[in-house]
C-alpha cells in the first residue's frame, strides 16, 4: 500500500481511447426522433434530408445501430396507437375512408423514414438480421392497426357487409374497397387470406347455398343456369375490380360447388325443362351455357354426356324399330340423317365441338342402327333413290354433301358387306336401266367406299361400270360389222361379266322371232371377237321402246321391259290371249308374268291391255285384249313394271343366306391370313383377331369363325395342338 | 422536375460540383440521391440552390463520374476502401462493384490481386461467391473474403477438418467437416458470410435417430436443396438431401453395396437432368466410381466406375470429373492433365480420352505436385495442373488460354464466380483473383 503511495508519480498508461461524447447518440437520436414525429405530422418541409441521412449514418457507423433500431420501433408504435384510436373514433360510414387515409399516411411516413435510414437498412439490418425497415412498418401497423381488438371484427363485418350489399345490387365504393383489399394484400398473403379472404369465402359460400335453393325451387332449368352464369360472371368481376387475382379460383370454385355441383342431377332431370327437354326443343343457347358451366365441375360434363347418350339411343330404337317408320325406306333414312344433324349442330354450337361428345354420338349412332338388320338395305334403298331421281338439279357441293352424310351412316354399320351385296344389286339396276342421274356422283361414291373400306369393297363395283363402258364399245362394233341391219329392229346388249354383278337366277324366256334371229347375230358377232367365252340372256332386266298403233289409229312409242315386250309382241297375231297362252308362249316365270300383265292391264293410264274379268288381281283363267281405247296425252308411255321395291320376305331371306355364304371365305382367309403370321395361336386370340380383321365389313360371328376353323382343320390347313386343344397350328 | 431544375449544384465537403438529375437518376430510387430528388423531401438547402453534403469531396468526383459515365476510375491518390466507404454512404457500393471488373470471358483473364493469409498448413479449397467474394479452407478453419477482398470473420465448425464450402447465397456459406467421435460435433453448418455466425447445424437422422456423421463434397440445387456426400458409422454411408430454408433432412440415399457414395469427393447437381453427379475418385478408394443419382425415384441412373479394369502401364487414374449437360458428356481429367470424355447416353461409359498431355511435356514436375481439378463456365472448360491453369473452348475443347503466375507453387484448387476466378496456391497460403477487364472504351 505504501509502496504505492509512493508511486503516484507514475505516468498513466497511455489509452488510445477516443472518448465520444457520452450524450452524443442520445442528441442525435433525438434529432431523428423530432424528424419522425414531423413527418407523421405532415411537417416534414422544414427536414434537411442530407442531416438527417447523415445522423442515422454516424449513429450506424459509430455503433448505436440497435439504439436507433429500438428506437424507430418504439417511436413507430407509438404512432400507429395513436393513429388507431382515431380510425376506432371514425363514425359508420367513415371508418373505411379513414383507415385508408391513415394508411396513406403511413405508407407515405414510412418512405421517408425509409430514407432517412437507409444506410441501417443497408449495413445494420442484414448483419444483425433483423426486419427491415419497410416490413417492419407493415408488421407494426397490421399488429397496432389490423389486429388491433376494436378494429379487426369491425373492419371485417364492414367489408363483407359491402360485399352483400353489392350481392344484393347495391352500388357500392369499389374504389375504396379496392384500397383497404390492397392494403390487406400488401401486408402479406396471410393476412389477406386469414383477415379477409378465408371469412369472405364462408359467408359467400353459405349466400350461394341458400340462394341456389331459392332458385331451383322457382326457376325452370334454363332460367336457373342463366341466373348461375351471371353469379358467377359478378364473382370474376369482382375478383378483378378489388380481390387479389389468385382468389378468382376460390371464389369461383365456391359459386360452382353451391350452384352447379350440389344440383347438377337436378338441374339435368328437371321435369319439362331439363336436358332432355333442351335437346328436343333445340335449345342452343341453354345447351352451351349448361356446358360451360357444367364444364367447370368434376363429372358435370360426364353427367351431360350420360343422359345425352342414353336420350339419343332412347330415340334411335324407337325410331329403328317402329314399324311404321320401315315402310318407306328413304324417310327412314331421312330421319336418321337428320337426327345425326340435329345433334351435330347441338355439338358444334353448344357444346364446343366437343370431341367426347361427338364420340358418344357416334357410339350411340352405331348402337341403334344396328339394331334393325334392315338398315344396311335402307341406306342402300336412299343413295338408290337418290342417284335415280333425288339429285337432279342439284349442285355438285350439295350431291358431295348428301353422299358425305350417307358415308357417315354407312361407317356406323356392323354389317358392311351386306350393305355392299344390295348396293350392288340396286346399282346394276341404275346402270342396265341408264336411270342413274350422274356418272360423277355414283364414281364419287365409290371412292368414298374405296377410301373408308379398301380396294376389294369396290373392285366389283368398278368392275360393273367398266362392263357398261365396254358393252358400248361392242355395240358399235357390232353394228359397223353389220351394215345391213340398220332398218330393223335395234337390239343393244350389255355384256356383263359374271361374278361382278348380282347374279339373279333366271328362266330366259321365248323371245319374239325378230329379237331371237337379231340376237343370235350378236352372239356369234361376240364369240367371233372374244373366244372362250360363254353368253347366257338375262331377259329379267332388259327394256324394249316398241311401237304400237291403237284402235283409233292413236300412235305410241311404248317403253317397255323385255317381258312385257314379249308379251306385247304375241297380240300382233292374236286378239285375244289367255293367260295360260301367254305363259306358254313366252315362258316366263310366273311371278314376273303377273307383274307384268298387271302393269299392262291394271294401272290406270298405262293399260294398253284388257282383262277379263276386270279386276285388280291376274289369276289363272283371266283373259288378255289390246285395249283399242287407250290414250295418253303423250306420244311416248313409259310403263312401269309393279315392282316390289322392298324386298319380299323370301327374297330376305335369300339375300341374307347369300351373305353368308360370301362370308364364310372371308372368314377364312382373315383365319388363314392371321395363323400364316402368327404360326400358332389360341381359340380366344384367333377369334379377337378376325372379329377385329373383319370389322371394317361385318361383324362376324364367333360360333360361325369356330365352324370355318373346323372346316380349316378338316383341310388340312391347321391342326389342334396334341397337348392345349384351345391351341391351333399353322401348316404350310 | 422541369427543364430549369435539371441543373442541380452541390457543395460536397466545400467543393463545389454541378451536375445533372438525369446523371443523378443513374444512382436508383434505393440511394442517397434517389432519396433526396424524391418529392416528399422538398430539397432543403441553405443557399437558393446548393444542397450542402457533409463528405469527401474526391470521392465524390470519382462515384460522379461513375454515375456519369457508368465506367470506374479510381485515382492513385484515393485508397480503395475510402472509396468504397464512401460509396456506402451514397448506397451506391453496388454501382462500384459492377463497374470495377467486366464480365467474365476465360481468354481474357488479368491476373488482379494476390491474397497471402495468415493460416498455418496447405489450403483445402477455395469456393468463389455469387458477388465477387470468396472463402478459402484451411485445415479447420475457413476465411471469408467480401468482393472488395476484405476479410471477414473466420468461420469453423467445433475446430474440425474442413473438407468442402459453399456459397448458398452471398450471405451464407455452408461448410462440410469431419465428424469428432463420440462428441456429436462435425457434420455440417450454415453460417453468416458476413459475420461468421452459426446459423444452422445440419442433423443427419437414420431410423429417426439423430446420428453423428462425417460431410464430405457439397453441392445445391436451385430448388433450395443442399446435398452432401456423407459417412456415419458402417452403414450409414451415402448422399444425404437437407432444405435450405428449412435446414431439415429430407432425403438420404444409402450407397449400394460395391459402390462408394458416401467417400465422394465431388458432387454436382445437373439441373437439365434433375440428377446429381457423384464421383468418388482415386486415391480416396482404390478406384473411381462416378454415378448419376435420380432422387424422385432413388435410382442409379448413370454409373461407371474403372473397377475391375486391368491396370496398364501409362496408367491413367481420373483425378477430377465435371459432367456438361450441354454435350450430355463427363470430363474428366488425370494426372497428366489428359482429359477424357464420356457419354452420357449410353450407360457402357468408356473414357475417350484425348492427348492433349504432350502439350504439357517436358516441364519440370514442381516439388509438391497438386491433381488436376476441372470447372466449366459458360461454355468454357478449366483445368489447373500444377501452377497454371488452362482454358479450353469450342466443341473440340481447344486449349485457348494459359493462366500462370510465378510463385505460390502448385494450384491446389480453383474456383469461378462472381464474374472472378480464385486459384489457391498449396504453398504460401496465397490465393490469386483474376478478373476481366472492363469493356474497351471503343
Amino acid at each position: 500500500m505504501s509502496n504505492q503511495k509512493k508511486r503516484n508519480f507514475q505516468i498513466e498508461a497511455f489509452k488510445h481511447r477516443v472518448v465520444v461524447d457520452p450524450k452524443y447518440a442520445e442528441k442525435t437520436w433525438n434529432i431523428l426522433e423530432h424528424a419522425i414525429h414531423e413527418i407523421y405530422n405532415h411537417n416534414a418541409s422544414g427536414l434537411s434530408f442530407e442531416e438527417l441521412y447523415r445522423n442515422a449514418y454516424n449513429m450506424v457507423l459509430h455503433k448505436f445501430g440497435d439504439k436507433l433500431y429500438s428506437g424507430l420501433v418504439t417511436t413507430m408504435t407509438s404512432h400507429l396507437k395513436e393513429i388507431s384510436k382515431s380510425i376506432e373514433d371514425a363514425q359508420g360510414g367513415l371508418f373505411l375512408e379513414e383507415l385508408h387515409r391513415k394508411w396513406d399516411d403511413h405508407n407515405k411516413a414510412l418512405q421517408m423514414i425509409r430514407d432517412i435510414l437507409m444506410y441501417m437498412d443497408r449495413t445494420y439490418i442484414p448483419s444483425t438480421q433483423k426486419t427491415p425497415v419497410h416490413e417492419l412498418g407493415m408488421n407494426l401497423w397490421r399488429d397496432n392497426i389490423i389486429h388491433s381488438g376494436k378494429i379487426q371484427t369491425r373492419l371485417l363485418n364492414t367489408l363483407l357487409e359491402l360485399v352483400l350489399k353489392e350481392r344484393t345490387g347495391e352500388v357500392i365504393n369499389r374504389g375504396l374497397m379496392r384500397n383497404i383489399i390492397k392494403m390487406l394484400m400488401d401486408l402479406g398473403s396471410s393476412v389477406y387470406q386469414g383477415d379477409f379472404e378465408r371469412p369472405f369465402l364462408e359467408v359467400s359460400a353459405e349466400f350461394y347455398r341458400g340462394e341456389s335453393q331459392k332458385f331451383i325451387e322457382c326457376c325452370d332449368c334454363g332460367d336457373y343456369l342463366k341466373k348461375a352464369e351471371r353469379r358467377l360472371n359478378e364473382e370474376m368481376e369482382r375478383v378483378t375490380h378489388y380481390l387479389d387475382a389468385q382468389s378468382e379460383t376460390k371464389i369461383t370454385n365456391v359459386v360452382e360447388k353451391e350452384m352447379i355441383a350440389n344440383h347438377m342431377v337436378r338441374l339435368i332431370q328437371m321435369e319439362n325443362s331439363g336436358l332432355v327437354n333442351m335437346l328436343l326443343d333445340d335449345k342452343y343457347e341453354d345447351l352451351g351455357r349448361m356446358y360451360v358451366l357444367f364444364r367447370r365441375v368434376q363429372d358435370g360434363l360426364l353427367k351431360i354426356r350420360e343422359v345425352m347418350t342414353s336420350h339419343i339411343r332412347e330415340t334411335g330404337k324407337q325410331l329403328v324399330t317402329d314399324p311404321e317408320r320401315l315402310k318407306d325406306p328413304v324417310e327412314f333414312v331421312q330421319r336418321l340423317l337428320d337426327e345425326k344433324d340435329k345433334y351435330d349442330n347441338i355439338i358444334t354450337l353448344s357444346f364446343n365441338n366437343d370431341k367426347t361428345f361427338q364420340n358418344a354420338l357416334n357410339s350411340s349412332f352405331e348402337y341403334f342402327i344396328n339394331l334393325n338388320a334392315r338398315s344396311p338395305e335402307f341406306i342402300s334403298l336412299f343413295v338408290d333413290e337418290k342417284l335415280r331421281k333425288g339429285l337432279k338439279g342439284v349442285s355438285e357441293e350439295d350431291v358431295e354433301i348428301i353422299l358425305d352424310k350417307v358415308m357417315m351412316l354407312f361407317r356406323y354399320l356392323q354389317e358392311k358387306d351386306v350393305f355392299e351385296k344390295y348396293y350392288k344389286q340396286h346399282l346394276a339396276k341404275r346402270l342396265l336401266s341408264g336411270k342413274t342421274v350422274s356418272d360423277d356422283a355414283e364414281r364419287s361414291l365409290i371412292v368414298k367406299l374405296k377410301t373408308e373400306c379398301g380396294y376389294q369393297f369396290t373392285s366389283k363395283l368398278e368392275g360393273m361400270f367398266t362392263d357398261m363402258k365396254t358393252s358400248q364399245d361392242t355395240m358399235h362394233g357390232f353394228y359397223a360389222s353389220h351394215p345391213e341391219l340398220g332398218d330393223g329392229p335395234t337390239l343393244t346388249v350389255q355384256v356383263l361379266t359374271t361374278g361382278s354383278w348380282p347374279t339373279q337366277p333366271s328362266a330366259t324366256c321365248n323371245l319374239p322371232a325378230e329379237m331371237s334371229v337379231l340376237c343370235e347375230k350378236f352372239r356369234s358377232y361376240y364369240l367371233g371377237t372374244h373366244t372362250g367365252r360363254r353368253l347366257s340372256w338375262q331377259t329379267n332386266m332388259g327394256t324394249a321402246d316398241i311401237k304400237a298403233t291403237f284402235g283409233k289409229g292413236q300412235k305410241h312409242e311404248l317403253n317397255v321391259s323385255t317381258y312385257q315386250m314379249c308379251v306385247l309382241m304375241l297380240f300382233n297375231n292374236a286378239d285375244r290371249l289367255n293367260y295360260k297362252e301367254i305363259e306358254q308362249a313366252t315362258e316366263i316365270p310366273a311371278s314376273d308374268l303377273k307383274r307384268c300383265l298387271q302393269s299392262m292391264a291394271c294401272v290406270k293410264g298405262k293399260n294398253v291391255l284388257r282383262k277379263e274379268p276386270m279386276s285388280k288381281d291376274i289369276g289363272e283363267d283371266d283373259a288378255f285384249f289390246v285395249n283399242d281405247k287407250f290414250t295418253s296425252k303423250f306420244y311416248k308411255v313409259k310403263i312401269g313394271t309393279v315392282v316390289a321395291q322392298k324386298e319380299s320376305e323370301p327374297e330376305k331371306q335369300e339375300t341374307r343366306q347369300r351373305v353368308e355364304e360370301d362370308r364364310k371365305p372371308q372368314i377364312e382367309a382373315a383365319i388363314v391370313r392371321i395363323m400364316k403370321s402368327r404360326r400358332q395361336l389360341d381359340h380366344n386370340n384367333i377369334i379377337a383377331e378376325v372379329t377385329k380383321q373383319l370389322q371394317s365389313r361385318f361383324l362376324a360371328n364367333p360360333t360361325e369363325i369356330k365352324k370355318r376353323i373346323e372346316s380349316l382343320i378338316e383341310r388340312d390347313f391347321l391342326e389342334r395342338d396334341n397337348s392345349d386343344r384351345k391351341l391351333y397350328r399353322y401348316l404350310a | 422536375m422541369g427543364i430549369q431544375k435539371d441543373r442541380v449544384r452541390f457543395n460536397v465537403g466545400g467543393r463545389i460540383f454541378e451536375t445533372s438529375s438525369t446523371t443523378l437518376a443513374n444512382a436508383g430510387r434505393n440511394s442517397f440521391f434517389g432519396a433526396i430528388f424524391d418529392e416528399n423531401w422538398t430539397l432543403q438547402s441553405g443557399h437558393s440552390d446548393e444542397y450542402f453534403i457533409d463528405r469527401n469531396p474526391d470521392c465524390f468526383a470519382v462515384i460522379l463520374d461513375l454515375l456519369r459515365t457508368g465506367e470506374l476510375y479510381i485515382p492513385a491518390n484515393i485508397p480503395e476502401k475510402l472509396l468504397y466507404r464512401e460509396a456506402l454512404f451514397y448506397g451506391l457500393l453496388d454501382h462500384v462493384r459492377s463497374a470495377k471488373w467486366g464480365q467474365f470471358d476465360g481468354n481474357r483473364l488479368r491476373l488482379s490481386k494476390s491474397i497471402t493469409g495468415q493460416a498455418p498448413g496447405d489450403g483445402t479449397a477455395i469456393r468463389a461467391g455469387p458477388d465477387g467474394g470468396c472463402c478459402v479452407a484451411h485445415g479447420s478453419m475457413v476465411h471469408v473474403y467480401d468482393w472488395m477482398l476484405e476479410e471477414h470473420a473466420p468461420i469453423t465448425l467445433d475446430y474440425q477438418r474442413v473438407n468442402d464450402v459453399g456459397w448458398i447465397d452471398s450471405q451464407n456459406i455452408v461448410i462440410s467437416v469431419c465428424e469428432r467421435l463420440g462428441r456429436g460435433d462435425g457434420g455440417m453448418g450454415l453460417f453468416s458470410s458476413s459475420t461468421g455466425e452459426l446459423r444452422d447445424k445440419f442433423q443427419v437422422n437414420h431410423e429417426n435417430q439423430v446420428k453423428s456423421f462425417t460431410a464430405g463434397a457439397l453441392s445445391f440445387s436451385s430448388d433450395y436443396k443442399i446435398f452432401s456426400s456423407c459417412k456415419g458409422r458402417s452403414n450409414e454411408y451415402g448422399i444425404g438431401v437437407w432444405d435450405q430454408v428449412t435446414g431439415k433432412q429430407i432425403d438420404f440415399f444409402y450407397e449400394p453395396p460395391g459402390w462408394s457414395l458416401g467417400d465422394a469427393d465431388k458432387l454436382q447437381w445437373l439441373h437439365g437432368s434433375n440428377c446429381l453427379l457423384v464421383a468418388t475418385l482415386f486415391p480416396r478408394k482404390d478406384n473411381c466410381y462416378i454415378s448419376l443419382l435420380d432422387f424422385r425415384d432413388k435410382k442409379m441412373v448413370w454409373s461407371w466406375s474403372d473397377g475391375g479394369a486391368p491396370i496398364t502401364v501409362d496408367e491413367k487414374r481420373v483425378r477430377d470429373a465435371i459432367a456438361m449437360e450441354e454435350n450430355s458428356s463427363i470430363c474428366v481429367v488425370n494426372e497428366f492433365e489428359d482429359l477424357g470424355f464420356m457419354d452420357l447416353r449410353s450407360t457402357a461409359g468408356t473414357i475417350r480420352w484425348s492427348s492433349r498431355s504432350r502439350l504439357m511435356k517436358g516441364n519440370n514436375m514442381p516439388d509438391e505436385p497438386c491433381y488436376p481439378k476441372l470447372a466449366l463456365h459458360e461454355g468454357q472448360l478449366f483445368s489447373s495442373m500444377n501452377d497454371c491453369i488452362s482454358v479450353f473452348c469450342g466443341p473440340e475443347w481447344a486449349l485457348t488460354s494459359r493462366l500462370r503466375r510465378s510463385y505460390g507453387g502448385s494450384i491446389c484448387d480453383f474456383s469461378i464466380g462472381g464474374d472472378r476466378l480464385f486459384a489457391l496456391h498449396s504453398e504460401d497460403n496465397v490465393f490469386d483473383i483474376w478478373e476481366t477487364p472492363p469493356p474497351p472504351i471503343i
